[in-house]
């Protein structure tokens, strides 16, 4: 479409990335039908090809307020509208540029920015997480409903295998998975150790850095990133086949390094390599021999939700369902797979009404065909949906290890 | 119509807001933005006020407070039309029918279903699907268009040679007229006494009036459909090429068309394998029990290599099927690749024509140095040109437009017709005048009249005024001294 | 042969100048249809302007003058291994295109093939003005301005003269069988439709006299498939069944008794009146005889989804066809005053108000 950025944005990289991808868009409006959240509030200003526009008007130097701002924040940024879009539109990239730059601009009320400054204090910091999470599990029949829905039953991890193989993976340990599901890494390294494969963690690696990015901190998150580079760096040069990843939203993150950092003259070329290395855990396994995981019993169905991570940015759409038949795991039939179920990272606390939601008609999608059990690949899906869900809701690593 | 509002955007959205939610009625300018136009971004216009009523009684009143302040009213589905028919009106009120977005019904033993307008086109089938059953019209823009824009752009599709258009398929529409009143035209029954008002307000671009329910008839799903893919050296080959299939007895499921161009952008973006080298491209379906499948596709085979295909290939899977439609279906917006904007013509040609007019296009490619990309429903003879542009060029768009006009006079040159699927909107109401006399043009604004005396539905749109006409046929035979005199006998 | 537009414009033009109403007569072989006509009416004649203008078999389209006499045609389309889809009703020898447009007649295909207002493309019309003007085309598909091409169909010529009609035309079914099963009318109300959502070569769909008809068309090994599947008594001489229903030939249609229409649901259940019934369209279209009055069956009709109208016979002078709602009936006169605003054409055929 006809563009014209102001001066201010025109002489920047990221005005000029942003017009670039503006200018791919034909406005037809493909990608409105599989966003979630136009769909959920049918408002062209919660939809992609009208947050186009409202990023669009604001890049032309247009007035924008906390009205646009608003919209910007309803985006999932699950990218499923990149996927939709015939003509290329990097919608995800869009989105990130602009948010990050409005951000500047308005000033958020009190409450917003108060809630934002702690979800980026606390989320990242793994330790800080892991104590308050303790505690809301220890206080959990005391709290309040909504509040206690949050709050994710304490998990018990299963040993981490003590065998060492001459293959070895990377593995993200993250800032919430590490407290929230522990046996998530644990059962992908039992699965690996028994492939013959070692999976190691880097301890030094925290936050991929999407927490931050995503609230349009982006210093703090390209910060994030440096240190997470620097952390892998080592088991990198000692010849580490991949850098799994066990967490999508994580793996989206990480996977783009080499995009966000392609202008850090430091960490550019770092950063293209680690993307090159990351791969998501069911891409990584579906390259090898499945046969030692074949599944013995049938537990009932497994309904297995991609999360939007997965599918549209990592682009593994159908991959771990292929894992999970080849090992003998019955699936169960769901529907409108392209929809969200509403996690989002910190959506489900900053959009919490329009989570739910979403959470809802996700959850009825999965479970159309009682699946006995509900599978997905991120740690953010995995607990919002095991606020509400009437079944267990898992990580499909935890299914593959018996 | 009055030339001035009789009321202010405060009052009106006062009015509004007393029984629609405050956050469905849009007032600011700043987020109003992404309803300045629909697929056809090159026309574009901001509204008074745009609202978004979720129930039909709210249709009904901002009708009715509309009509009483005679305020244009410009309906929206999912704002894909590729005619700017659901551009704003600068005085006027955008309603979006988007928030009625409900599959009301499946009867699966009558075959039909009740729809809200603002289901998606696709989702229909997608919701019959569990029945064995699919809704026939299905447009390129199905994923997103609704069934409300469907009716009033009577909305064609791939499948439309065999299972018809969009008035064809819908049993009955209740429509909110400009006074707010609620009628339904047709019933379950397949026809209603007394004159077809139904098949009237299919197709009438939202200038008759609001559909805020629809009942559609839906077809089994075909026991088998393949696709034969058939490359061809030149347009002008396959042209012919859907002559002679239909020569042959055999109605396709749907007889689409490439060019060089989408073959590459869809391509590119569906990875559909189609062969690349090709300057043209048929995809012709074939459905219907598998007996009668495995008897067309080898004939089918047969007809393609004889008329000249220099590949023939046919889908093995259901997989292989829908990818080689995915692409074709997501051809028009993949052509975002490689050009930053498109002009989508719209008119139908007797198929007999084809070969003329996809070579006279060529020529005048480069008579009016812009690029065409084809996309077409072949068996229908209904044409989509696709003039690439770039709207940052000064007066690029301008000399799209000229070059777009003279493709809609040479389809009526040659018995065809200005639109086939997309509708006249703001984009085509010039070229009216080429296909209509002023008599014709007359007894289209009583038509209008009965329905809307006022003129506040979808002004501007559809139907020009005579003196508008006078003036573009004036312009035109300035412009063309060869121009055909339309047939006013 | 003859194009006699020329004369039927100035017989408008006249009836115009002399507020004299016009009776368009085709063959006047639905003269039974609507309501009785104006006594002080003259007839416009259109039965002698007739032949087919353009027929281009490949292009599947076919423009006729509205006087052509449908076996015209029909022969003409024969010769190429095409035909009318809709299978217009054939009342005797002299049934015109433009009476079956006018009447919206449609035969036991209907629900698999449309109506002939379907496969309308394009007509030309006088109107009340006495303007002749030409709408839709000769293209499969065409959205330019209103579709007053379709509009007409079933306007019984209240909206004005037509003078040519396209259609789409499609090829002939290779091979066609009939199959019969005995059973109870609610039966094959189920039956027919549970047949019709199965993707399979229906194409008509019948009950009469405690038995159903499904006929079966299309390609020889789909209709020999869906046979063996299907079951049931294969109808010798089908065609003539089918002929005779859809030239209301059988026996059910003969005497005096007032025939009701019901266009409804297809799986609308049957409603629970003494007399005869004969389901057509997979239960879409319901014969009616027997002493129901007109309120009720309207009742009934409007429960079953649909309409009702007296199709022949019984009181012709009152409404003959379903009573509208206001608004519907507002739109319909308003329609009627923008194509004939001085009445003059079939005033009152349709209603006693248009």
């Amino acid at each position: 479409m006809q563009t014209n950025l102001v001066a201010e944005f025109a002489n920047t990289a990221e005005g000029q990335e942003a017009e670039s991808i503006l200018r791919a868009c034909v406005h037809c409006g493909f990608c409105t039908a599989t966003c979630p959240t136009y769909q959920e509030l049918n408002d062209e200003r919660d939809g992609p090809r009208g947050r186009i526009y409202l990023m669009k008007q604001f890049l032309e130097g247009g007035e924008v307020t906390e009205k646009t701002q608003q919209h910007l924040d309803r985006c999932l940024t699950c990218r499923s509208c990149e996927t939709t879009c015939p003509s290329g539109v990097e919608y995800g990239r869009l989105v990130d540029i602009s948010r990050g730059l409005l951000e500047e601009r308005l000033e958020r009320p009190t409450r917003d920015r108060l809630l934002r400054q702690a979800l980026a204090r606390v989320l990242p910091n793994r330790r800080l997480f892991g104590v308050l999470l303790r505690m809301g599990q220890w206080f959990r029949p005391l709290l309040p409903g909504a509040l206690r829905a949050k709050v994710p039953p304490r998990q018990e991890a299963k040993p981490w295998p003590a065998a060492s193989h001459s293959r070895v993976v990377l593995a993200l340990a993250g800032c919430v998975q590490p407290s929230a599901t522990p046996g998530t890494n644990a059962s992908a390294a039992r699965v690996l150790d028994r492939l013959g494969i070692t999976m190691v963690e880097a301890p030094e690696a925290g936050c991929c850095g999407a927490v931050n990015y995503h609230l349009s901190n982006h210093d703090a998150g390209l910060d994030a990133m440096r240190r997470n580079i620097d952390a892998w760096w080592p088991a990198i040069e000692a010849g580490a086949e991949a850098l799994i990843m066990t967490a999508s939203g994580c793996g989206a993150m990480v996977q783009d390094y080499g995009h966000l950092l392609k202008d850090d003259p430091v960490y550019a070329n770092k950063a293209r390599k680690v993307s090159e290395l990351t791969i998501d855990l069911g891409a990584y396994l579906l390259q090898q021999d499945l046969e030692p995981l074949t599944v013995r019993q049938s537990s009932g169905k497994v309904a297995f939700h991609c999360p939007c991570t997965l599918q549209h940015a990592m682009k593994q759409n159908g991959t771990v369902e292929q894992v999970l038949r080849r090992v003998g795991i019955d699936l169960a039939e769901t529907t409108d797979k392209h929809l969200c179920c509403g996690s989002a990272g910190t959506y489900s606390i900053t959009q919490p009404e329009l989570s739910q939601k979403l959470l809802d008609n996700k959850l009825k999608a999965l479970t159309i065909d009682q699946p006995a059990v509900i599978a997905t690949a991120n740690v953010g899906c995995q607990m919002h949906l095991g606020s509400k869900a009437e079944v267990p809701v898992s990580h499909w690593i935890e299914l593959l290890d018996r | 119509m009055s030339d001035q509002p009789r009321v202010s955007q405060a009052q009106l959205a006062a009015e509004l807001r007393a029984f629609i939610d405050p956050d469905y009625v849009i007032t600011d300018n700043e987020t109003m933005k992404p309803y300045e136009c629909d697929g056809m971004s090159m026309y574009c216009e901001m509204p008074l006020l745009v609202v978004l009523p979720e129930t039909v009684a709210q249709v009904q009143q901002v009708m009715q407070v509309c009509h009483r302040y005679q305020v244009p009213v410009v309906a929206r589905g999912a704002g894909t039309g590729l005619s700017a028919g659901a551009m704003p009106h600068a005085d006027g009120v955008v309603l979006s029918l988007a928030k009625f977005n409900r599959i009301l019904e499946i009867d699966p033993l009558a075959r039909t279903a009740r729809l809200q307008p603002g289901v998606r086109n696709q989702a229909i089938s997608e919701a019959a699907a569990q029945y064995g059953l699919y809704y026939g019209p299905d447009p390129s823009s199905q994923i997103a268009c609704t069934i409300g824009g469907n009716v009033a752009e009577n909305s064609g599709g791939v499948h439309c040679l065999k299972y018809g258009l969009t008035v064809h398929n819908v049993l009955s529409v209740e429509l909110i007229t400009v006074e707010g009143e609620r009628v339904t035209l047709g019933s379950d029954g397949l026809d209603v006494c007394g004159m077809d008002l139904l098949a009237l307000a299919t197709g009438s671009e939202g200038l008759l009036g609001i559909v805020t329910e629809v009942q559609v008839r839906l077809l089994p799903v075909p026991e088998r459909a393949r696709v034969v893919l058939a490359g061809f050296d030149s347009v002008q080959k396959a042209g012919d090429a859907v002559g002679g299939i239909i020569a042959h007895g055999i109605i396709p499921g749907g007889l689409e068309m490439m060019d060089s161009h989408a073959i590459i952008a869809a391509d590119d973006f569906a990875g559909a394998g189609y062969p690349r080298e090709a300057k043209a491209l048929l995809l012709c379906e074939v459905d219907g029990t598998e007996e009668e499948v495995e008897e067309h596709i080898e004939q089918a085979e047969t007809l393609f290599r004889e008329l000249g295909a220099t590949s023939v290939r046919t889908s093995r899977s259901e997989q292989e099927r829908a990818l080689l439609w995915k692409g074709r279906k997501s051809a028009f917006p993949a052509v975002g690749r490689i050009s930053p904007d498109y002009y989508c013509m719209d008119g139908t040609i007797p198929r007999s024509q084809l070969a003329f007019v996809l070579t006279e296009m060529e020529r005048l490619s480069q008579e009016y140095d812009l690029r065409v990309a084809n996309v077409f429903h072949a068996g229908d003879g209904n044409l989509h040109p696709l003039i690439l542009f770039d709207a940052n060029v000064p007066g690029e768009f301008e000399r799209t437009e000229a070059f777009g006009s003279r493709i809609l006079q040479l389809c009526v040159e040659v018995g065809g017709c200005i639109t086939g699927e997309h509708g006249v909107g703001v984009e085509k109401i010039r070229q009216m005048a080429i296909q209509f006399n002023d008599l014709e043009l007359a007894q289209f604004h009583a038509v209008k009249a009965a329905f809307d005396p006022l003129g506040i539905l979808n002004p501007g749109k559809g139907v020009p005024t005579l003196r508008f006409c006078q003036e573009y046929r004036s312009l035109e035979h300035k412009c063309q001294q060869h121009a055909v005199e339309a047939d006013h006998d | 042969m003859t194009d006699r537009s020329e004369q039927l414009l100035e017989q408008v033009l006249a009836a115009k100048a002399a507020g004299q109403p016009l009776r368009i007569v085709g063959g006047n072989s639905k003269a039974f249809l609507g309501r009785q006509a104006d006594a002080e009416s003259q007839d416009l004649n259109v039965g002698e302007h007739r032949g087919i203008v353009e027929y281009n078999p490949v292009e599947l389209v076919l423009t006729a003058r509205a006087g052509t006499p449908l076996r015209e045609i029909e022969a003409a389309l024969a010769e190429h291994g095409q035909a009318l889809h809709f299978e217009p009703p054939h009342f005797g020898d002299s049934d015109t295109l433009g009476g079956t447009l006018a009447a919206n007649l449609s035969g036991p295909a209907r629900p698999w093939s449309g109506s002939v207002r379907d496969q309308v493309l394009g007509i030309r019309l006088i109107n009340g003005n006495g303007e002749h003007l030409r709408f839709g085309g000769q293209v499969m598909k065409n959205v330019a301005g209103y579709d007053v091409s379709r509009l007409q169909a079933g306007a019984l010529g209240t909206l004005g003269v037509m003078t040519e009609i396209s259609l789409k035309v499609m090829p002939r079914p290779a091979a066609s069988l009939t199959l019969v099963r005995e059973m109870s009318a609610q039966q094959a109300i189920q039956q027919m439709n549970a047949r019709a959502a199965e993707p399979k070569p229906l194409t008509a769909a019948c009950w009469q006299g405690g038995r159903m008809y499904l006929r079966l068309a299309g390609a020889q090994s789909a209709v020999e498939a869906t046979a063996a599947k299907w079951g049931g008594e294969v109808l010798d001489q089908a065609d003539g069944f089918w002929r005779s229903l859809q030239d209301q030939q059988l026996d059910y249609f003969k005497g005096e008794a007032p025939l009701w229409r019901f266009s409804v649901r297809a799986n609308a259940a049957l409603a629970p009146l003494p007399g005869a019934w004969l389901l057509d369209w997979a239960g879409a279209q319901r014969w009616y005889r027997g002493d129901a009055e007109q309120p009720q069956l309207e009742q009934l009709a409007r429960e079953a989804g649909g309409q009702v109208s007296l199709f022949r016979g019984g009181d012709r002078s009152g409404e003959v066809m379903h009573h509208q709602p206001q608004a519907l009936a507002g739109l319909q006169t308003r329609m009627k005053q923008a194509f004939d605003p001085h009445g003059l054409f079939n005033p009152g055929r349709l209603y006693s108000w248009l």
